[in-house]
């Protein structure tokens, strides 16, 4: 399967000379208004533009009928144009525990053009019992030195990194080269370092964690366009906002099997996790005390346990002392979400203080498998991407997302109608990519 | 501290029964790598696994528990290999089988506390639906496509089972227009996969599922010409190995077929009618075409180079089901104690499905031909032999 390099007829033009030298590129596409700042958040999306030959592609070779026959099963699904992409993201993934497994895996096997794992820890013991890339003869050594050459094997098409500095160590440039970071299983001071990092080199950024049962995806793209495509309605598309975070800004046509086909491409504004953490819910969730009830209880205690962690520099211990501060600051936090306090029953406060710092093989899985396969749709510029908190609880198996952001406009008064539901409170479609 | 530090802080009690408990999974593919992962870090005591596939190509985009060196191996086998080192405290087991093979009986069913179902057909999920009903014991059934998947759990007296609901069937064609008028590629490889070349290399009743044989006017009518179609095309197949097949199945399905087709003058009102080829034109025109062209299947292929992969594959399945005969001829002797008229029909078809049958997998791996896959899944078969 070696031999054969065949380019298929849809590959892009690789060679030639870029027009600036900091990532930032004048389109000459007159379709999609592509701001400067946001195009060097999204590279990837240079080698479809005509009119640009990125630096970044010079050494890229198409895409080659073996990778085809590889990816065959995935490109039905999301399309040639999409796997070329991800194969030249260059992906950072912060933390090498259970979840990062996972997610390491979902990405490679896609075919992602780089990964570097990034941990300074040793494997303990303990790792053994979620993560599947280190076995016993590794306790002692670097977790992510250890994993490297099991997540190699996964798929020697991708260039695997290792990186064993500690994270806080690193410098805001440090980021720059990558297309996407993803932080996992750190805390919120860590987390809101690594983010306001990315956002100075305009970087997509994802924070997820779990405790046993429990876990979430935070996510910061900044500004991040994409395309949906769908059959051609009667009705023309307006190019408006939807949400108060998102709007369609450019439509275009394509026949496809007598059929047209019109793609539209949406633009999700985001806010940085240091925001979002300290955010309301969106109104239509808190303005009926229906959807009041809905709100998971996990939401409250995941923003007490990170402040636990800024007061006391550690996660909850059972001592009485430890038992009370948390309680007292899941409350605070309940309320200040304006959430009714029936829901944030003891049962659930026991549960959640139980599962705290473990990691379960059932739950990483689906957590890591529904934020790779985020970061698959947002790398190949698909899909509606999670805006901005998802929130896992695999006690109750519901995963809702809301959008957390600082300022919340009266969506009426704003907007003219009609206009669609923001894409919080739903349930999330189980997208493991198997 | 230790391996099983996080299972009882999360699972509490519950982790010694998980510990204890034996359990199967049928299926090891997309589904199946990714929950036997989690089933071996759970630590289930010990763990079946029931696969009859091997390993290709494109699994391995997903299917993380194989890779390149584990193509054309069995799937339950690298797939214990693989999980195993995720846990050394587990005990697994692999079965390179069918789940409805007789040695996996209700009694066998009955050895585990869960049955989870990771399968890719309907055929097999029904059987192991049944099977688990009968055993009594809970089945967790589970499916995916694209983005979306389902789980659901079954359990004997306390919730629906899979059969309940009726399932949608896989998408079937009318025959008339993979036949006639065939207006997308997808009619042209149906009619050429589960029709002409089951005429050519399988049975001559092996039938299609993908095809509608509801009996409407139209329809039935091209039944009956497929039924005398079947009959030519068993002419051309007595010739299989001598130097004018290839010419003999080309004349009959691009000249003879099509200019039947065109002498129906109402069917080309509306539409553009198709062109007859001749074999002597194009054999000279592909002269000195490389056959390797078969190889790079991302490329669009020339008349000529069509033309010249047609023969060289013709040529190839050819040989390839001869020599498969040969292998599968020597059947044991057939049991006289019992010499019932239906055990002998039943051993006579036997014997064909054993003999056609590797015309199918011959395609695929040659190490099929000695697995049960193909009894079973030819098992319709076995009620209406061949004249």
């Amino acid at each position: 399967m070696e031999t054969s390099n065949q380019p298929v007829a849809e590959a892009p033009v690789t060679n030639g000379t870029t027009s600036t030298s900091n990532g930032a590129v004048p389109i000459s596409n007159g379709a999609i208004d592509v701001s400067a700042q946001e195009f060097a958040q999204a590279p990837l999306s240079e080698q479809y533009d005509p009119g640009f030959q990125g630096q970044t592609q010079a050494q890229v070779q198409p895409i080659s009928a073996d990778e085809i026959a590889l990816y065959d099963r995935q490109i039905r699904l999301w399309g040639v144009k999409a796997q070329e992409k991800l194969r030249t993201a260059n992906v950072l993934l912060i933390k090498m525990r259970a979840l990062a497994n996972e997610i390491a895996k979902n990405l490679v096997l896609a075919g992602i053009g780089s990964l570097t794992v990034l941990d300074s820890s040793m494997v303990v013991e303990d790792d053994l019992g979620a993560q599947f890339f280190i076995s016993e003869e590794d306790i002692g050594k670097n977790r992510a030195e250890a994993a490297a050459p099991q997540i190699r094997k996964l798929n020697p098409r991708v260039a695997l990194q290792v990186d064993t500095e500690d994270i806080q160590f690193k410098q805001p440039d440090f980021y720059a080269p990558f297309d996407m970071i993803i932080a996992t299983d750190l805390d919120i001071a860590t987390l809101s370092i690594i983010n306001a990092s990315c956002r100075l080199c305009s970087r997509p950024f994802y924070a997820s964690g779990t405790h046993g049962f429990y876990g979430y995806v935070f996510a910061d793209l900044i500004q991040h366009d994409y395309v949906i495509e769908r059959e051609k309605s009667n009705r023309p598309t307006a190019l408006a906002p939807e949400t108060f975070t998102r709007s369609i800004v450019a439509t275009s046509t394509k026949k496809e099997n007598g059929k047209v086909i019109e793609m539209v491409t949406k633009r999700e504004m985001y806010s940085p996790m240091v925001l979002a953490n300290t955010s309301p819910l969106p109104a239509e969730q808190t303005n009926s005390r229906r959807r009041k009830l809905q709100v998971p209880p996990l939401l409250s205690c995941l923003r007490a346990l990170w402040e636990f962690y800024t007061i006391s520099g550690n996660i909850p211990s059972h001592s009485h002392a430890d038992l009370a501060l948390f309680t007292s600051l899941a409350t605070e936090k309940h309320k200040e979400l304006q959430l009714p306090t029936e829901t944030l029953r003891s049962d659930f406060l026991r549960s959640f203080l139980q599962n705290i710092g473990s990691e379960i093989a059932p739950i990483t899985a689906f957590l890591g498998g529904q934020l790779a396969q985020d970061v698959i749709n947002v790398l190949g510029q698909r899909e509606q991407p999670i805006q901005n908190f998802l929130l896992f609880d695999g006690e109750e198996f519901k995963g809702p997302v809301y959008a957390l952001h600082p300022i919340f406009p009266d969506m009426d008064s704003n907007l003219n109608p009609p206009v669609a539901a923001p894409a919080v409170g739903a349930e999330m479609a189980m997208a493991m990519p198997v | 501290m230790g391996r099983d530090r996080f299972r009882r802080q999360s699972l509490g009690a519950l982790y010694s029964r998980i510990k204890q408990a034996r359990i199967l999974m049928v299926g090891a593919g997309g589904i199946g790598c990714e929950l036997l992962k989690n089933l071996v870090l759970t630590g289930f005591g010990e763990i079946h696994i029931v696969d009859l596939d091997t390993i290709d190509l494109s699994n391995l985009n997903r299917q993380f528990l194989f890779r390149q060196e584990h193509i054309k191996k069995s799937k339950a086998l690298v797939a214990k290999e693989s999980a195993a080192k995720f846990n050394p405290h587990v005990k697994l087991e692999a079965h390179h089988a069918n789940i409805k093979d007789p040695q996996f009986n209700i009694k066998w069913f009955q050895g585990f506390k869960i049955v989870f179902n990771a399968l890719d057909n309907l055929d097999a999920r029904r059987h192991v639906n049944k099977m688990c009903l009968a055993a009594d014991v809970p089945l967790i059934e589970s499916g995916t496509t694209g983005f979306n998947g389902q789980v659901q759990v079954i359990v004997n007296g306390k919730t629906e089972c899979y059969d309940c609901n009726t399932k949608e069937t896989p998408k079937t064609f009318p025959v008339c227009t993979i036949r006639s008028t065939p207006s997308q590629p997808i009619h042209c490889i149906m009619w050429a996969k589960s029709y002409l070349f089951t005429e050519m290399f399988g049975m001559s009743e092996d039938e299609a599922p993908e095809f509608d044989h509801s009996e409407d006017t139209e329809n039935a009518k091209e039944i009956e010409n497929l039924r005398k179609e079947s009959q030519a095309l068993n002419g051309i197949r007595q010739s299989m190995g001598s130097d004018d097949f290839a010419r003999k199945v080309f004349d009959k399905v691009f000249k003879d077929d099509i200019n039947r087709l065109r002498s129906m003058e109402e069917m080309w009102k509306i539409r553009k009618p198709p062109t007859a080829l001749e074999f002597d034109g194009l054999s000279k025109a592909a002269e000195g075409t490389s056959t390797s062209m078969a190889q790079q299947d991302q490329k669009v292929w020339t008349q000529e180079e069509n033309f010249a992969v047609f023969c060289d594959s013709l040529k190839r399945l050819s040989s390839r089901l001869q020599k498969s005969r040969l292998k599968t001829l020597k059947l044991p002797p057939l049991p006289c104690s019992h010499s019932t008229k239906m055990t002998r029909t039943l051993w006579t078809s036997l014997q064909q499905v054993r003999i056609f049958a590797p015309s199918h997998s011959a395609l695929k791996h040659d190490q099929n031909l000695t697995s049960n896959k193909w009894l079973a899944t030819s098992s319709p078969q076995l009620q209406r032999p061949t004249p």
